[in-house]
């Protein structure tokens, strides 16, 4: 009886006569189950959000002002100047594209709750983000003994400003994920608690993505 | 006052000698055949583009964040009333 009793539905037992909740036990029905209301992000990850198409949108405007040159130009590069290293730099881009992999591992890694992964994968992030600037630095002292500088042409101009802005943006995203992960070495993230890893996240991954579109642009169109 | 109008005029005298000729629009670029005319074309149509597909990118990661929180919350819901129901069975075979 008691068994057969249990096929009932919850919604069903409110309207139950009595006969049938005494066979669950007796005593009012259990309340409806109450499920935790919570945010689908926190304040932080939507101010990213919000942060990164500000971002995206000043990047818009420098390669607006390259393609305005690019395209006006019969010939580019211009004569008499130097070509731009796109074999080395490609395999930075590789480097860097690494880099947004182990940061998502990271994440991932945090979320399940493992801290030394998460360490690990931080530093290896925070190694390729350096072997990245580190090239793209020794190219730039390369290109500058070739002669090209900011104010040597219009070409220099446009290629120190955009690739100087995305590699400003890398020094100062790997200065914040060496913060993070000196938190993160010292167990501040938890699985749900990790607004700061998230946000870093966001914003090496923003980088990251950029990189191959200034690439195509700058480097190889 | 006076010497304020005089001084006023003076200096608008002097800016109006000083002004360099300037384009009465800054992107008339003339000829039409003009390769820069290309230049500025083509960067007209990419920044005009660029506003939908930022914004775009923006309300297609919230609808899928959206959807993903609600699949989550409905496993949940499952789960408990799963657990209840558990709980009710144990009882009424306990009595």
């Amino acid at each position: 009886m008691a068994k057969n009793s249990t096929a009932l539905k919850l919604e069903d037992l409110a309207s139950a006569t009595p006969a049938k909740r005494a066979a669950f036990g007796g005593g009012p029905p259990p309340p409806p189950p109450v499920r935790p209301i919570a945010p689908i992000g926190s304040n932080a990850w939507l101010a990213m959000i919000m942060f990164l198409g500000a971002e995206a949108m000043f990047f818009a405007g420098l390669m607006g002002a390259f393609l305005v040159f690019r395209v006006g130009s019969p010939v580019w590069p211009p004569p008499f100047q130097p070509r731009l290293p796109a074999t080395v730099t490609g395999v930075n881009t590789l480097i860097l594209l690494l880099s947004a992999v182990t940061m998502r591992l990271a994440f991932l890694a945090n979320g399940r709750g493992e801290r030394k992964r998460l360490v690990k994968l931080l530093s290896w992030t925070a190694i390729l983000g350096a072997v990245f600037l580190l090239i793209q630095g020794f190219e730039w002292v390369r290109l500058l003994h070739f002669g090209l500088t900011v104010s040597s042409s219009v070409y220099g101009g446009l290629f120190y400003t955009l690739i100087g802005f995305h590699g400003a943006h890398v020094l100062g995203a790997l200065a914040w994920l060496i913060a993070v992960w000196s938190k993160a070495r010292q167990g501040k993230y938890t699985g749900r608690n990790a607004v700061g890893l998230q946000t870093c996240s966001m914003y090496w991954i923003f980088v990251v993505a950029l990189w191959p579109v200034l690439y195509g642009l700058v480097y190889l169109y | 006052m006076p010497g304020k109008f005089y001084s006023i005029s003076i200096t608008a005298a002097a800016l109006l000698v000083q002004a360099a000729q300037v384009w009465a629009c800054a992107v008339c670029l003339g000829d039409a055949s003009d390769s820069a005319i290309d230049g500025y074309n083509a960067s007209v149509l990419f920044l005009m583009s660029t506003p939908y597909l930022v914004v775009g990118s923006i309300v297609a990661g919230l609808i899928f964040t959206y959807r993903r929180a609600r699949k989550r919350h409905e496993e949940m819901d499952a789960e408990m009333i799963g657990q209840l129901e558990w709980n009710l069975r144990r009882r009424a075979v306990d009595e």
